[in-house]
């Protein structure tokens, strides 16, 4: 029984790229057609310099992910690990409906 | 010139993306892995190409994919996550509860 935990425990932790590259498609997929991608495109469309638009815009949205790496592991030293899988993973069941509902409303 | 408008589209990004589904699944993953250099680096990495994209002008990627598609990825996307969390987080209290018992 005992060992059961310890193996569970090992399959949990994943390594360097396999977490790269589940958070890399996840934060993609969110991240398309969203409202600051959005408005990267007009500020870019509108001033006529994509290429500053697109340094500050990266510069702002690598700062605010740090800012998302630094809450999320801080709120894990409070929070022990089930509860924040279940908050965090009852936020992200909320998102979805929220995105269901905003692609559904025009045909309610 | 080029200072405001850095600046102005700085802020503007910083303060849409703030509490943004984005950055609210970028803390999940970060709280719940071990690994946040890694969490670091991959989700500017798909913020930056996604920024590139939006920047290129008029090559949104909306243009070409229906944003109904792009939603209901994120959507599918969100839900699978959430619904694994919540899993995991009544195996881990079991995991808790034995351990406990053990002590």
């Amino acid at each position: 029984m005992n060992r059961n935990i310890v193996n569970e425990e090992k399959e949990t932790e994943k390594g360097f790229s396999s977490i790269f590259i589940t958070t890399f498609t996840t934060i993609f997929i969110a991240e398309l057609g969203d409202k600051t991608q959005l408005a990267t495109l007009m500020l870019s469309a509108e001033s006529g310099k994509p290429f500053i638009v697109f340094i500050s815009s990266s510069l702002a949205l690598i700062s605010s992910s740090l800012v998302g790496v630094l809450i999320g592991k801080w709120l894990s030293t409070k929070v022990s690990p089930s509860k924040f899988s279940l908050f965090t993973g009852l936020l992200m069941v909320l998102i979805s409906f929220f995105l269901t509902y905003d692609i559904l409303k025009p045909y309610i | 010139m080029i200072l405001s408008l850095l600046l102005s589209t700085f802020l503007t990004i910083f303060i849409a993306e703030l509490g943004d589904k984005t950055q609210l699944a970028t803390l999940t993953i970060s709280g719940t892995s071990n690994r946040p250099l890694a969490v670091f680096i991959g989700s500017s990495t798909a913020l930056v190409i996604a920024s590139l994209i939006g920047a290129l002008a008029g090559g949104s990627i909306s243009n070409f994919v229906p944003e109904i598609i792009l939603k209901t990825m994120a959507s599918v996307t969100f839900f699978i996550i959430g619904i694994r969390l919540v899993i995991k987080s009544f195996t881990s209290n079991e995991v808790d509860n034995r351990e406990r018992d053990i002590k």
